[in-house]
């Protein structure tokens, strides 16, 4: 049954990184100082103290050491850490997501012998997934086949001793800057296409022959009509370089040949409900910014709160969350509980795409009209507002943007995939 | 209704458009992109727009100014504006209180600021309203708060007055020569009866500029502090009647919406233009953008937005702001420029928000700068002047209270 009853452990997790967020995360974000600026580098103390508290190995199960939250847990943590800092929550759930995916299903005992110490003993050590070429963007298919992991044109060439040597550019990896091992994607049989002869492999950080740079620190390139162009994104991304980089026989993922994509798909899509919580988040921060200052600000003979103007946008603005935070759940309790798809109780519609579609258009809107209630401070950069609408504006944009995530909805209702 | 251009309006809608085009477009991004609010300005660009009139555009023509008329004005603001937005605004400004010289100050006023203002190519204007605690108390002063409004005092000591207090948000505050200052003469008194304007020219002793508000959008231009310490006014500068100071402004709060309501049709044609540039040019999967159904529809939209949007401007610069009411028999009813200001602000955000997803894509990472800002200088208008505030004010002077 979904039961909306949060485990104890749900609350403490809650209420714990709700506190860390009031006490060590809002001082620095949303001080003027950092709010001013138009880059926000990322907060690497507070990733390390989030590290310590188990944020980072969140998903990870407790038998290989990680807190074993499920993806409603997930989603409850991600919510209240985008709440402080949107680029945060969104570095810890990769991370978070993908040791899951790595060390619970994908690697061998083997190497996860190798990997995974490191992985717990370091707070700095962060994971990739490098997949992503530097091409255009994938335009706006529908109906028809997503080229998207079919072009990929890295390559891994075995050689005598069964070791790969890697050539080929990645672009836009989420937390390449700060990962310490990433799983790249490549081509090990260049006479197939598509998805067929693709596999993964393992790289550490400090193998000879790869290199990472942040797009932050690459000059900013113009866009596809030659024009200037802004990063779009949250948390930190990097172009992943493998110039004749030699990677070991055993670091293949998986059957060699025999790509992991099915799953990768699936962290993917464990990660859909945890971006639609730090959304949530956003909104939650702009919301509760709207009401503490309209309990305080005086126009009109009154606290503005007491105006039916202002009462009205902050009412449409709970409505929205409320409605919103609902989906978010429902779509990540389904994932916990593929059962219920199977048995017919929930409907097998992309749950997670349509909870993040619908979180991501309420959200921006939230943002717009929390910030309308500050009057010209809801503009000014010293201010959080402006920030909270900035952000929540990229979710509607950037990765698969809603426009095409209709599409992806329209294609299951259809029963195109 | 007529809306064929004479040749004098077309040369100057051309002439706008030239200019926006060749010297405002250029440098748009780059002025957006200066961190410090403080020098995002460019006093370059204001002496170049000034030397073709647009500084000193409405200033009637025995003052040295052009004098033109309403229609003109929405053509000329509308094609500066869709070159840049905030730059379009500083140069309109200054029409809106050459408008409120024109309509109120005595001819001794009008002899000592409009021509060291039609002579000097930087010598700009602004008007300093609200105050930290005096925001939408300004704009719709509440009827049962006597201490709701403006609370910077102004007292007169023999043939000069004294003020003190603070205002913020002030448009060109770092950079006019020249404000209207509404200050509080009767404590005892609403803001609608307590109240008076007088001109301050920012060398005046006691007057100075504090900080320079830090805004996401329409980032050139200038909103900053004006404080006043025993700032001294002559007597002389007094605008109208003491503790009328509110009455003032009913020839120009109408023409503040109607600029806003072009000024934001500016930005929805860039918007329609550029989108219709990046979907004609752009290739994927085999097919142009505008191919696809569903850019089809999105500029389907911003496109009927933009054109009813210009059809309201051109009315209300055709007609005036008291219009005539064709259900009514042609009866007057009251300016419609406040709602033509909302209007505005619906479509210009649905518009450039449009144009930014057009931009957008699956697995994109990077977004086009120039649709990004759009976006940015759009939410402006939700704040400016109040949204809800602004659209109360609308109504409420409709029905006549």
């Amino acid at each position: 049954m979904y039961d909306l009853n949060l485990t104890a452990e749900q609350l403490e997790f809650r209420e714990t990184v709700r506190d860390f967020v009031k006490r060590e995360i809002k001082p620095i974000t949303l001080h003027p100082d950092r709010l001013q600026p138009f880059e926000k580098p990322l907060l690497l103390d507070i990733l390390d103290k989030a590290s310590r508290m188990g944020l980072r190995t969140l998903a990870l199960s407790q038998e290989l050491g990680g807190a074993g939250a499920d993806n409603l847990t997930s989603c409850i943590v991600m919510e209240e850490l985008a709440a402080g800092d949107v680029d945060i929550a969104t570095t810890l759930a990769q991370t978070s997501t993908l040791a899951q995916f790595l060390f619970d299903q994908a690697m061998t005992p083997e190497q996860r012998a190798r990997f995974l110490p490191q992985f717990l003993a370091d707070d700095r050590y962060h994971l990739a997934f490098a997949a992503h070429e530097p091409d255009p963007d994938l335009g706006w298919k529908y109906h028809r086949p997503v080229a998207g992991e079919a072009d990929c044109r890295t390559t891994a060439v075995r050689q005598g001793n069964g070791d790969w040597v890697v050539n080929g550019v990645k672009a836009f990896i989420a937390n390449a800057p700060i990962a310490k091992l990433i799983a790249v994607q490549v081509r090990i049989d260049p006479k197939t296409s598509g998805t067929g002869g693709v596999s993964t492999l393992l790289v550490p950080r400090d193998t000879p022959g790869l290199s990472v740079r942040d797009h932050h620190d690459i000059a900013r390139q113009a866009g596809p009509d030659g024009r200037p162009s802004l990063l779009w994104y949250h948390g930190t991304r990097g172009e992943v370089v493998f110039k004749d980089c030699r990677v070991p026989a055993d670091h293949v993922l998986g059957k060699e040949g025999e790509n992991r994509l099915t799953g990768a798909a699936q962290s993917v899509r464990r990660g859909i409900p945890q971006l639609a919580a730090i959304d949530l988040g956003i909104g939650r921060a702009a919301y509760e910014a709207a009401v503490d200052y309209a309990k305080l600000r005086v126009q009109g003979g009154r606290h503005i709160i007491e105006h039916q103007a202002i009462g009205t946008i902050l009412a449409g603005i709970v409505i929205k969350l409320e409605v919103a935070h609902n989906m978010v759940w429902k779509a990540a309790w389904a994932l916990d509980h593929p059962d219920a798809v199977a048995k017919r109780s929930l409907s097998d519609l992309p749950l997670q795409t349509i909870a993040s579609v619908f979180t991501f258009e309420v959200v921006h809107e939230i943002t717009l009209d929390a910030a309308e209630c500050f009057g010209a401070m809801g503009v000014m950069r010293d201010m959080p507002l402006q920030k909270y609408v900035h952000d929540s504006r990229i979710f509607l944009h950037s990765g698969d943007s809603n426009s095409v995530a209709k599409f992806r909805i329209a294609e299951a209702v259809a029963g195109f995939r | 209704m007529d809306v064929s251009l004479t040749d004098e309006q077309r040369a100057w809608q051309l002439k706008a458009r030239k200019f926006a085009q060749e010297e405002l477009r250029p440098i748009s991004l780059q002025r957006d992109q200066v961190v410090d609010s403080r020098e995002t300005f460019d006093w370059e660009i204001i002496k170049k727009g000034s030397k073709l009139g647009f500084r000193t555009a409405v200033v009637p023509k025995e003052w040295g100014g052009h004098g033109i008329d309403l229609v003109t004005q929405a053509l000329v603001m509308t094609e500066l504006a869709k070159g840049d937005s905030a730059m379009a605004k500083t140069f309109s400004q200054c029409w809106k209180w050459s408008h409120l010289i024109e309509a109120r100050c005595t001819p001794d006023q009008k002899e000592r600021f409009v021509k060291p203002f039609v002579a000097d190519d930087t010598y700009l204007l602004g008007y300093a309203g609200t105050e930290p605690s005096a925001g939408s108390d300004h704009r719709l002063p509440p009827k049962d708060d006597l201490k709701a409004g403006w609370k910077l005092k102004a007292e007169r000591k023999g043939d000069e007055w004294i003020l003190n207090g603070e205002k913020c948000f002030i448009a060109n505050a770092s950079v006019a020569k020249l404000f209207f200052v509404g200050t509080r003469t009767n404590s005892n008194a609403s803001q609608r009866e307590g109240t008076t304007v007088f001109l301050v020219p920012i060398d005046t002793p006691g007057l100075r500029v504090g900080r320079v508000s830090n805004k996401s959008g329409w980032r050139f231009y200038q909103n900053g502090e004006l404080i006043f310490e025993n700032a001294r006014v002559p007597h002389a500068n007094l605008v109208g009647e003491v503790n009328r100071g509110t009455y003032l402004r009913g020839t120009s709060h109408p023409f503040g919406d109607f600029e806003l309501g072009a000024n934001a049709l500016g930005i929805c044609d860039a918007a329609v233009e550029m989108a219709m540039q990046h979907v004609q040019t752009r290739w994927q999967d085999a097919k142009y953008f505008i191919d696809n159904q569903t850019i089809q529809l999105k500029l389907s939209e911003m496109r009927m937005l933009t054109e009813a949007l210009r059809s309201f401007v051109m009315r209300v610069a055709a007609e005036g702001f008291v219009m005539r009411d064709a259900a009514e028999g042609d009866a007057k009813t009251g300016h419609y420029a406040s709602f033509l200001q909302n209007f505005g602000a619906d479509v210009v955000q649905r518009v450039t928000v449009l144009n930014l997803d057009i931009h957008g894509g699956a697995g994109v990472m990077t977004i086009d700068a120039g649709a990004e800002k759009l976006v940015r200088d759009a939410v402006i208008w939700t704040h400016n002047v109040g949204d809800s505030v602004q659209r109360m004010r609308a109504i409420r002077q409709n029905i006549g209270f």
